[in-house]
């Protein structure tokens, strides 16, 4: 059965936004709420989400335009809007009674075969069904978000005994494929997977921060990067998620958890904290949290708060020296750490890793559902057993021993057979709960790198680049750089693949597993040179790349750019070369050399100018020029892959994979689709006004000036992006080459690496990373 | 020789380019319309129009073609009729009017269609394709200064307060709020069907502003200016049409006369103070036809901002009390093509309601000109 339809009912923060995404997903969204007392406006609620999500950073929508894909109403007028609904999904407040009721009201008007489930956090699926038609329990189940449901990747979904197979696999299809999901099968248990590890992982740092005294910025600065968590850590991310939340949390879990269960022994609700919530100290939502921005002579400070007199001051930078030895001990060395913050993250870490252990397969089938559900759920950089076996299980089981603390069965079995994963013919295994090791199953369409480096060696390879076989004459060229900036190294791969491929290969796709596809040129690099004075190098590097980027466009193989994440500057002008793109729908795709001062060199300039012309439309080139002008000119970025067909960064029939874990299979798919007959596109020429589009675009700039919208040197940036675009010193009935514009854009990048206010354009950005308005 | 005689105005409700209710109609099917419907409430027989004179600011694309031909075949005119598309600028269908006025006086004619279209929603300002020449650029930028800037410069130089600017915006919404509220304009305005429905109002006075949301507003040209979005006229969408035609045929056809055409005139001032330009036309205009400031009755300037009135205000020493008596530009809007026609007509038509004699038509053009029209009730 396919989702076309999707209602959600309740429009607070958490069902809103699953109404959005579902619109992002391309469906059509009915979103309905109660009729608010006393107001004249019966829909107020489910309209006033959307007003308020169009104004919400991060966005919740991918595309402004999808809002029109949401019909808003309430549920006692347009109740009947569900009936040709595919799916139900309620997001009302955890209140047992009111859920029954509406789903009984829902049962009235559904159409046979519709799914209904519920977004509930707390509340098990037993209790929820219980008493309701044997109809709506065939077609129920729990679809658990994480907020904000676009960006959080986790969807924890349960099923009951009397759920319909076709209804769970037809939702995990949807939320899959079309909302980008990373799918868990949880089971029926207090809390499903992440909230029961994670409020445990709370729980256990707040006892442990309070009773020993640890400064906070200590605890969230020692359970954070050395473990591969977000930097929010504990304190910090109670912050952002409500520390209102928490006792209400803590309590249900309290409840609904066995006799024996481990958060039985350690939940407490802690006294500040109770006085916090009292004090309006809820986070961020509220007066301030566990930190807060405070202003001083001007200028914002972050404050911490002391956990025993709730007293403000300044947030220090923790310098931990458990968290340096680390780099090279491991964890283990950071556990052993004299210093209070190694205790420390023993205590919390060695509980809540236990405790994890001991969950399967009570909460999940599998060692790798959870691990998926703390990565995907929480932003951990590795789940609990890929933390244990980074510890070592051997060194943990002992450790955990000599604490007195109990060595969960699953913690022993792993440290006697050396992990809990582990690569067995090319191929990773798992541990599974019965003891034995079972290979890792990939969905169909699910491609990973990660996946084939464990059985292959790359065929090309240096520090910066390597080049992969993906099968069906496929290779992938992947960047491995920090932030995949790019460098000579990864230009140096690109030229060496594009000869080898065209030997061995049919199609290129360009595609990595960072969380940026690319984050530009190496700034620092080029700053290096420019100190050194190394003009003829600098002026070589913007040659290499002009000619390597050509070389893609003419490659006699088709070329696929896979971006996902940034692909900013260098790395969208890679994608602007390619000859169609599969981009995950999280791509923030932009020209943004403006910013430090620049314009892009490598052929972006060109690129752009070519699609803009190509684009049929009222005749003449000012338009086109205008549009690239501006698109360059402000540093525009897309905040998704919609709104870079928009911008002009991808073209229409571009493909958009909703799923990161699909992007590699989609992108392949597409190459391999235009390998029949495929010719490489023939080198763009340009017809353009020369002087006079300089002339057009220097009274927009005027203005701007007049405005104060535009600074003195973003003026000389801007002269120069002109001179490119209007195609130097040409006529409107000349033809100009793209060698020829490409000249001008390599003597334009050059004149603005000269200047010294681009120098310390570069210089702010690389410190800070951000732009500097000079 | 026979006078030249208005005798018939019609318009388009005038609305918001880019979110107004006219955003969908094509200007030269907007224009087509308004024109039909004015040869039929006078019930003149098309086969007698010599010419269907179409004033537009930027004609091309869907203005384009010598859109003025096209508009009379959609009106229905018959192909005997000729068309020509005339541009002034903001100037452009007042100058249609001066057009059939000479052809009258020369004899080369007795009925004229002239009037004016602009979609400012679909056919950008400044046109799809821009390509000012550059040795003007070099030696005269001033060219192509933005009107915004040319309003910040007359306030500059005239020392008129951001505060008096806005005063004034808030008399134009007061007056059109209540010609419009009053039944007054619905004589004029010709309702056009669209997909969404029959549009027969004006979309773009506000009833409710005051001075106290316009001080909220940004600069709209300059960082450190005084002109806002209030304070000038919106971005229009609007057709607009005057029947001109000589005094002896509307007596044959039993027509009624709204106004003699008395004197016109225009004329050239510095590019940057284009704002001004109403003044030396207006002198000029007053000269030919032997008259003073103090003969007009009426005045109706058009209002492409406020502190350009009111600096023409300042060297002619208009009387507020008879000057835009249903509102101005910007309440009313400023489709660039149109406003010409809609201002002249309107000064005919208030000649009658209010039953006086003399007029003073006038407007300001982009690049630095003025033009004038007198009137005299018939």
């Amino acid at each position: 059965m396919a989702i076309a339809k999707v209602a959600v009912i309740g429009s607070g923060v958490m069902g809103g936004a699953i109404a959005a995404h579902a619109a992002n997903a391309g469906a059509e969204v009915v979103l309905l709420d109660i009729v608010p007392e006393g107001g004249r406006n019966r829909s107020a609620l489910a309209e006033g989400a959307i007003e308020r999500m169009l104004k919400t950073d991060p966005a919740p929508f991918m595309d402004r335009r999808f809002a029109k894909r949401i019909r808003t109403g309430n549920l006692d007028d347009h109740l009947n809007q569900l009936k040709d609904v595919d799916w139900i999904i309620e997001a009302v407040v955890e209140k047992l009674e009111i859920k029954q009721a509406l789903y009984r009201k829902i049962e009235g008007v559904r159409r046979d075969g519709s799914i209904v489930s519920s977004n509930t956090s707390t509340i098990r699926l037993v209790a929820l069904t219980e008493g309701l038609p044997e109809r709506l329990r065939r077609d129920f189940l729990i679809t658990h978000f994480f907020n904000p449901p676009r960006y959080m990747r986790l969807l924890e979904l349960v099923a009951g005994p009397s759920t319909r197979r076709d209804a769970i696999e037809a939702i995990n299809h949807f939320c899959d494929l079309s909302l980008g999901k990373g799918v868990i099968e949880a089971n029926d248990t207090p809390g499903f997977i992440a909230n029961r590890i994670g409020t445990f992982w709370i729980q256990v740092a707040l006892n442990e921060a309070l009773d020993s005294g640890l400064p906070i910025e200590e605890a969230d600065a020692v359970l954070s990067r050395p473990f591969g968590i977000p930097k929010t850590g504990v304190f910090a991310l109670m912050d952002l998620v409500g520390i209102d939340l928490m006792p209400l949390v803590g309590r249900s879990l309290y409840n609904a958890v066995k006799e024996g269960d481990a958060f039985r022994a350690i939940h407490r609700e802690a006294e500040p904290v109770r006085r916090m919530i009292e004090g309006g100290l809820i986070g961020r939502k509220g007066k301030g949290g566990f930190y807060r921005l405070a202003e001083h002579d001007g200028k914002k400070v972050k404050e911490a708060i002391d956990l025993k007199s709730l007293a403000y001051a300044k947030a220090r930078k923790p310098r931990l020296e458990c968290v340096s030895v680390a780099r090279k001990g491991g964890l283990p060395a950071l556990f052993e750490h004299p210093e209070p913050a190694g205790g420390y993250a023993w205590r919390v870490m060695s509980r809540t890793l236990a405790y994890a252990a001991a969950l399967v397969p009570e909460i999940a089938g599998s060692i790798q559902a959870v691990d998926d559900a703390m990565r995907l759920g929480y932003n951990w950089g590795q789940g609990p057993f890929e933390l244990i076996d980074k510890i070592g299980p051997r060194w943990f089981a002992e450790r955990l021993k000599a604490d007195g603390q109990t060595v969960p069965s699953l913690v022993a079995r792993a440290a006697e057979s050396g992990g809990f994963y582990r690569v067995e013919a090319g191929r990773r295994v798992a541990l599974a709960p019965t003891g034995s090791y079972r290979p890792i199953e990939r969905p169909k369409g699910v491609l990973l790198l990660a996946d084939l480096r464990l059985a292959a060696k790359p065929l090309l390879r240096n520090r910066s680049a390597s080049l992969w076989d993906i099968g069906d004459g496929v290779a992938a060229l992947e960047f491995h750089t920090k932030m995949n900036a790019l460098d000579p190294d990864i230009l140096g791969l690109m030229r060496q693949s594009i000869e080898l491929i065209g030997a061995k290969h049919k199609a290129l796709v360009i595609y990595n597993e960072g969380d940026n596809f690319s984050a530009g040129v190496n700034l620092g690099l080029a700053l290096f040179a420019i100190n050194l004075g190394a003009w003829p190098m600098l002026e070589d590097l913007v040659k290499q790349g002009q000619q390597t980027f050509a070389a893609l466009r003419d490659a006699p193989f088709p070329v696929v750019g896979a971006p996902s994440g940034l692909a900013l500057g260098g790395g969208c002008e890679v994608l602007l070369h390619c000859d169609a793109v599969q981009a995950h729908a999280e791509s923030y795709i932009g020209l943004v050399e403006t910013g430090v001062g620049l314009i892009p060199g490598w052929g972006g300039c060109r690129a752009m100018l070519a699609r803009g012309l190509g684009k049929k439309g009222f005749g003449g080139a000012m338009p086109a020029i205008s549009k690239v002008f501006e698109t360059i000119g402000l540093a525009k970025v897309s905040r998704s892959a919609f709104e870079a067909m928009e911008l002009g960064f991808l073209r229409e029939g571009d493909g958009i994979t909703a799923n990161r874990d699909r992007l590699l299979s989609d992108a392949k798919a597409r190459a391999l689709a235009l390998v029949p007959g495929y010719k490489p596109p023939p080198a763009p020429t340009f017809k353009l006004p020369g002087k006079t589009a300089r002339v057009a675009l220097a009274i927009a700039v005027k203005g701007m000036s007049i405005t104060g919208k535009v600074t003195a040197h973003d003026q000389v940036v801007a002269k120069e992006l002109a001179f490119v675009l209007s195609g130097g010193d040409t006529d409107t009935v000349d033809q100009t080459t793209d060698d020829s514009l490409a000249k001008l854009e390599r003597a334009a990048f050059m004149r603005l690496l000269r200047e010294p206010k681009t120098l310390a354009r570069m210089e702010h950005t690389l410190d800070t990373g951000k732009p500097l308005r000079n | 020789m026979s006078e030249v005689c208005i005798a018939g105005y019609a318009r388009s409700p005038f609305t918001f380019a880019h979110k107004g209710a006219l955003i969908h109609t094509r200007p030269d099917d907007l224009g087509g319309i308004v024109v039909k419907a004015l040869v039929a409430r006078l019930g003149v027989d098309p086969t007698e129009i010599e010419d269907v004179i179409v004033g537009c600011a930027f004609p091309e694309g869907e203005q384009g073609f010598n859109v003025a031909r096209l508009i009379g075949l959609l009106a229905g005119i018959p192909t005997s009729a000729a068309g020509a598309t005339v541009n002034r600028f903001c100037g452009s269908s007042m100058q249609a009017i001066h057009i059939a006025a000479g052809a009258i006086r020369m004899g080369a004619g007795e009925a004229f269609v002239c009037a004016g279209i602009e979609s400012m929603s679909r056919v950008p300002m400044g046109g799809f394709n821009p390509m000012p020449n550059p040795t003007l650029y070099e030696t005269m930028p001033e060219v192509f200064m933005s009107m915004g800037e040319t309003a910040e410069v007359l306030a500059r130089k005239y020392q008129i307060r951001r505060e008096e600017q806005e005063a004034f915006a808030v008399e134009s919404h007061r007056k059109a709020a209540a010609a419009s509220g009053g039944g007054k304009l619905k004589g004029e305005i010709v309702p056009i069907e669209t997909e969404a429905g029959v549009v027969e109002v004006d979309g773009c006075i506000r009833p409710d502003t005051n001075a106290e949301k316009l001080k909220t507003l940004q600069p709209a040209f300059a960082a450190d200016g005084t002109v806002t979005a209030g304070t000038s006229s919106p971005l229009t969408d609007g057709a607009a049409a005057v029947f001109v035609c000589s005094e002896d045929y509307a007596k044959k056809k039993g027509l009624k006369v709204l106004a003699r055409v008395k004197s016109i005139a225009v004329a050239g001032c510095a590019p940057e103070v284009m704002g001004i330009g109403p003044v030396l036309a207006t002198r000029k205009a007053l000269a030919r036809a032997g008259l003073q400031l103090t003969d007009m009755d009426l005045i109706e300037i058009n209002e492409a901002f406020a502190v350009q009135v009111l600096a023409c205000g300042r060297e002619l020493g208009f009387d507020q009390t008879k000057m835009n008596l249903d509102g101005g530009a910007v309440a009313l809007g400023h489709p660039l093509g149109a406003t010409g026609a809609r201002i002249t007509g309107k000064a005919a038509q208030l000649l009658q309601r209010e039953g006086k004699r003399y007029a003073l038509a006038t407007q300001c053009i982009g690049g630095g000109q003025g033009i004038a029209t007198v009137l005299e009730a018939a």
